[in-house]
C-alpha cells in the first residue's frame, strides 16, 4: 500500500506541473497574439480614450509582461481565476454555472460509445470477413466524419422532420439525446476497433480454449472471458477519449445550442475574454490530469503486476 | 465588429425611406381572417448571439439592443421619417445656443422594481453611462458631449452637452441609451448584467446562460410612445430570446415550429421561408454604412487616386451582390445606407462597372506592364494590395463576395491580396496603415455615422474608424456644419458633399447594404421594425 501512496504523491506533484504548464501556455498565448489586446477586446465600437485606458488599467496590461504573469500565478494560487471582462462575473462562477451540462454529455457520450462498441465488437470479432469488413468500414466513417456535419444530419430527421428532440437547449434527457450520439459517434469507432483487435487476441489465448473445452457457449466465452481482457486497452485510451470528448463538447454545444463549458469557450475566444479563456484552459487541465490519475489508478487494481513491479 | 450598434426606439414601419425597408405584412399574407389582435401566449424568438451583459450602458451588441428595446424606453423615440416624438419626456426645449436640453418628463411611470421616474432617474443614467467604472463599450461614445445634468424638479431635467450636436437626440432615443431604475444601479456590476431594471413593455424574469432570456409583461406599463401601434400593456404574457448560433439547427427550429420565429435568416434560406406555407419573410434594411472598402490613400498604390477608381470601377458588384446573396440584398452605391437620414439617392449610377476605363487608368498610372501571370508591374514591382479580413465576423456570406471582388480586380491586372488573419493581426495590420484595405458594416441611424468614418478627428486612437487617417479640410468643414446645424436642408447638402466627395475620390467602395432578414410563423402578426432595422415586440401577438 505505501508503494501505492508513494505512486499517488508522484503522479499528484506530476500533475500539478501539467497544470501549471497548461496555464501558462495559455497565459503567454494569449498574451503574445498579434495586436493591442485591448482594441482587440473592445473591438470598433468607437471606445473613447477614457475607456481604453481604464479597460488597460484593469487589465494589468499597462504593466510589463513579467509582472502580470507573476499577478496571474499569484492568484492562481489563491484558487481566483480572475474576471470575466465580456460577463462581469468571476470566472470561477461561469464555470461552474456551465460544468454540469459538459459533464453530463461528455459522460454519456463515453458510456454510449463504449456500450454500443462492446456490442460491435463482440458480435464481430473473429467473425465472417464480410461482416468485419461492412462494420469496420462504418466504423471508420463515422469516426472520419466532422461532428457539426453529423449533428446536423441527425437535427434534419430527428428534430426538423419527425419532432422527437427538441432542435436547440433542452436540459433534459430529450436534449441530451441527440448531442450525446453526435460526440459518441465519433469515438464508437475507435472504442471498437481497439475491443475487437483485444478479443481476437483474447479468443486465441488458452484461457478461451479450456473454456470452450469446458463446453462453455461462445456467447458466454467472449463476453466473461475475452472482453475482460480486451477491455484493459481500452481503460487506457478512456483519459484520452474524455479529453477528446471535452473538446468536441465545443462543436456539439454549438450545434445544437446547448449550455456548456464548449459554448463559454467558443464565445470567449472570440471576445479575446482573457481570464475566461485562460480559466477554462485551467479547468480542463485539471480534469485531464486528474482523469488519467484514475484511470491509471484502475489499471493498476486490474493488473497486478503494475503494483507489484515497484513495490 | 460591425454591426455591433444603435438600436432605436420604437417606431413606426420602416417603409418611409427609400421605400426599401418593409413592415412585417409586407412579405407574407400576415393579416389574416381574424385579423384583431389578441392578448395571450409566450412568443420564443430565436437569434443568432448571446447578449454578453443586460446593462445597456455597457454592452455594444445588437441581440442586447433587440432585446433591451423591450425592457427599457428613451426620453424620446424616433420614427422612420427621422422625427423626434416624445417618449418618456413628454416635451423638450433646447437652448439658444444648442448646448442645454430642457426634459419635462412623464408622470406616474413606475420601473419594473417600483422605483418612480423622475429627474434624478435621468441624471442617474446619464451619470451611469459616462462612468469609467462602468465600462460603457459604446453607449459613452454616443454621447461624448454630455457635460452633466441638473435636476430641476421632480418632473424636469437639464441636460447640458459641450457644443451643439444635432445627431444627440437620436442617441438618447436608442435602446443603449434607455433609462434605468437609480435604485438598481446601485447594485453591483454583475447584478446590473444580470437584470437590469427599465420602464419598459417587458421586464427580466430570467436569464439562463447560453440558452435563453425570459421576459414578462409589465401589467402596469401606461406609457407607450406614440409611435407605437396601441398604447397599455404588452399583448404577449411572455417573450423569450432563445439563442442558437448555428444557422441550419435556427432554421430548423423554425420550420419545425419549436420556436415562433428567427432572425439571422440566410439570404440562400429565403426562398425556403418564403415558399413554406406556414411561415413569412420579414425584413427590414439596415441604417447606418453599407458594408464597405475603405482604401488607404496614404499609403503606395492606392496614394494615386488613379489607381483607387481603376479598382472602384473593376468591380462588377450589380452581377456579384445578385449571384453572392441571391437578389436578397440591394447593391449599395453611397457608404450610406438608403434608409439612413441624408442619404443622397444622386450617387446612384456614379460609379458605375467600367473595366476600360480601370484599365486607362493603370496604364496612364504608369502600371502598363504585366508579369507572366497577368498582373500590373511598374519598375519590376507588381500591382499588389493587401486586404486582410477575420472570418470570424465575415458574415453574410463577406468571405465569397470578397473572393469575387478578388476575381474582377484581377481581370485588371490588381493582385488583390484577400488574406485571412487573426483577429488582434487585423486590427494591427489596420491601425498601423499596413493594409491597402479595411472592409466593414456598421449600424447605426444616424448620417453623424459618415463623420465616424471620414473626420480627420476620428482616427482609430481617438476611437474613430478613420483606420487611414483620411483628411481632407472640405469633408471636416462639411461634417462639422452637418453636426452642428439642426436645420435637416443643411444638414442633408452637408452630408451629401461628403459622400459625393468620397465616392469621387475613390477612398471608400460600398458593395451592399445589409439587412435585418427574418422568419416568423404566420400565427406571429405586427413585429415591426425600429429606425435601426430592430424587430420590436410590444405590439406583436400570436394567433391562437
Amino acid at each position: 500500500m505505501p508503494a501505492t501512496l508513494r505512486w499517488l504523491g508522484r503522479r499528484l506533484i506530476l500533475a500539478a506541473f501539467v497544470v501549471f504548464g497548461a496555464a501558462t501556455a495559455a497565459f503567454a498565448a494569449m498574451n503574445l497574439m498579434p495586436g493591442d489586446p485591448v482594441l482587440t477586446i473592445l473591438g470598433s465600437t468607437n471606445p473613447t480614450p477614457a475607456l481604453i485606458a481604464q479597460v488597460r488599467s484593469d487589465l494589468g496590461y499597462d504593466e510589463p509582461f513579467a509582472v502580470r504573469y507573476a499577478e496571474f500565478l499569484g492568484r492562481l494560487v489563491h484558487g481566483d481565476l480572475g474576471q470575466s471582462y465580456q460577463l462581469r462575473e468571476p470566472v470561477t462562477e461561469v464555470i461552474t454555472g456551465q460544468l454540469l451540462p459538459t459533464a453530463e454529455l461528455a459522460l454519456t457520450a463515453f458510456v454510449l460509445a463504449l456500450a454500443v462498441a462492446a456490442v460491435l465488437a463482440v458480435t464481430t470479432a473473429g467473425r465472417r470477413p464480410a461482416v468485419r469488413r461492412v462494420v469496420s468500414a462504418l466504423e471508420l466513417l463515422t469516426t472520419s466524419s466532422p461532428g457539426f456535419w453529423i449533428g446536423i444530419l441527425l437535427l434534419t430527421f430527428l428534430s426538423f422532420r419527425i419532432h422527437l428532440f427538441p432542435a436547440a437547449g433542452g436540459d433534459g434527457v430529450n436534449g441530451l439525446v441527440l448531442p450525446a450520439i453526435t460526440l459518441a459517434l465519433g469515438m464508437t469507432g475507435v472504442f471498437s476497433q481497439v475491443l475487437r483487435a483485444g478479443l481476437e487476441r483474447a479468443l486465441e489465448e488458452p484461457y478461451a480454449l479450456t473454456a470452450r473445452a469446458r463446453g462453455t457457449g461462445e456467447t458466454a466465452v467472449r463476453t466473461r472471458h475475452a472482453l475482460r481482457h480486451a477491455l484493459i486497452p481500452v481503460l487506457t485510451l478512456s483519459g484520452w477519449a474524455l479529453g477528446t470528448l471535452l473538446s468536441g463538447a465545443v462543436v456539439v454545444e454549438t450545434v445544437f445550442g446547448r449550455r456548456g463549458i464548449g459554448r463559454v469557450m467558443a464565445t470567449a475566444v472570440i471576445g479575446r475574454d482573457v481570464p475566461t479563456v485562460t480559466g477554462v484552459v485551467i479547468v480542463s487541465a485539471v480534469f485531464f490530469t486528474l482523469i488519467n490519475i484514475l484511470v491509471d489508478g484502475l489499471y493498476r487494481v486490474i493488473d497486478p503486476r503494475l503494483r507489484q513491479e515497484k513495490a | 465588429m460591425h454591426n455591433h450598434t444603435a438600436g432605436s426606439v420604437i417606431a413606426l414601419c420602416a417603409v418611409l425611406l427609400a421605400g426599401t425597408a418593409a413592415c412585417s405584412s409586407s412579405d407574407g399574407d400576415s393579416k389574416t381572417a381574424t385579423g384583431k389582435p389578441v392578448s395571450g401566449g409566450t412568443l420564443t424568438y430565436a437569434l443568432t448571439q448571446e447578449p454578453d451583459c443586460l446593462d445597456p450602458a455597457v454592452s455594444p451588441m445588437q441581440a442586447t439592443a433587440i432585446v433591451n428595446r423591450n425592457i427599457f424606453d428613451s426620453l424620446v423615440s424616433l420614427d422612420s421619417d427621422g422625427k423626434f416624438h416624445p417618449a418618456l419626456a413628454e416635451k423638450w426645449a433646447v437652448s439658444p445656443d444648442g448646448t442645454t436640453y430642457t426634459f419635462t418628463l412623464k408622470k406616474g411611470v413606475v420601473f419594473h422594481d417600483g422605483t418612480p421616474f423622475d429627474a434624478t432617474a435621468v441624471k442617474a443614467t446619464l451619470d451611469h453611462v459616462v462612468d469609467p467604472k462602468t465600462k460603457s463599450y459604446y453607449a459613452a461614445s454616443l454621447i461624448s458631449v454630455y457635460r452633466g445634468a441638473k435636476v430641476v424638479d421632480a418632473s424636469t431635467v437639464e441636460v447640458k452637452i459641450a457644443a451643439p450636436t444635432a445627431p444627440f437626440l437620436q442617441a438618447l432615443s436608442t435602446a443603449y441609451l434607455g433609462i434605468q431604475s437609480p435604485k438598481a444601479l446601485t447594485r453591483d456590476a454583475a447584478q446590473q448584467c444580470q437584470s437590469p431594471v427599465g420602464t419598459g413593455p417587458f421586464q427580466v424574469s430570467a436569464w439562463e446562460k447560453k440558452s435563453s432570456i425570459k421576459l414578462t409583461r409589465n401589467p402596469a406599463y401606461a406609457w407607450a410612445p406614440p409611435t407605437a401601434g396601441h398604447t397599455g400593456p404588452a399583448l404577449l404574457d411572455g417573450l423569450t430570446f432563445q439563442f442558437i448560433p448555428e444557422n441550419s439547427a435556427r432554421l430548423g427550429a423554425l420550420t419545425s415550429g419549436q420556436v415562433n420565429g428567427v432572425d439571422g435568416v440566410q439570404p440562400a434560406d429565403v426562398a425556403q421561408v418564403k415558399g413554406s406555407g406556414s411561415l413569412q419573410l420579414l425584413r427590414a434594411d439596415s441604417p447606418g454604412t453599407a458594408y464597405s472598402l475603405y482604401l488607404n490613400a496614404k499609403k503606395a498604390p492606392f496614394s494615386d487616386e488613379k489607381v483607387r477608381i481603376a479598382f472602384q470601377r473593376s468591380l462588377n458588384l450589380d452581377v456579384l451582390i445578385k449571384s453572392v446573396y441571391f437578389g436578397q440584398y440591394a447593391r449599395a452605391w453611397s457608404p450610406l445606407s438608403p434608409t439612413t437620414l441624408g442619404y443622397d439617392p444622386s450617387t446612384v449610377g456614379t460609379w458605375a462597372y467600367d473595366p476600360t476605363l480601370s484599365n486607362k487608368l493603370l496604364d496612364e498610372a504608369g502600371w502598363a506592364t504585366r508579369d507572366s501571370e497577368g498582373y500590373r508591374t511598374k519598375d519590376g514591382k507588381r500591382l499588389s494590395l493587401y486586404w486582410p479580413y477575420t472570418p470570424l465576423f465575415a458574415t453574410d456570406s463577406r468571405t465569397i463576395l470578397g473572393q469575387g471582388i478578388q476575381a474582377d480586380a484581377k481581370k485588371v491586372g490588381i493582385d488583390l491580396k484577400y488574406t485571412s488573419v487573426d483577429v488582434g493581426q487585423l486590427q494591427k495590420d489596420v491601425l498601423t496603415g499596413a493594409s491597402d484595405l479595411y472592409s466593414t458594416s456598421y449600424v447605426r441611424a444616424e448620417p453623424d455615422i459618415l463623420r465616424f468614418f471620414f473626420a480627420s478627428d476620428q482616427t482609430a486612437d481617438k476611437g474613430g474608424g478613420n483606420a487611414f487617417h483620411f483628411s481632407a479640410p472640405d469633408v471636416d468643414g462639411w461634417l462639422k456644419a452637418a453636426t452642428g446645424s439642426s436645420d435637416d436642408a443643411v444638414r442633408k447638402t452637408n452630408y451629401a458633399n461628403v459622400q459625393k466627395y468620397v465616392l469621387e475620390h475613390a477612398l471608400v467602395v460600398p458593395t451592399y447594404v445589409p439587412s435585418y432578414l427574418a422568419g416568423v410563423s404566420k400565427k406571429v402578426h405586427d413585429v415591426k421594425f425600429d429606425p435601426s432595422a430592430y424587430p420590436v415586440f410590444y405590439d406583436a401577438w400570436l394567433e391562437h
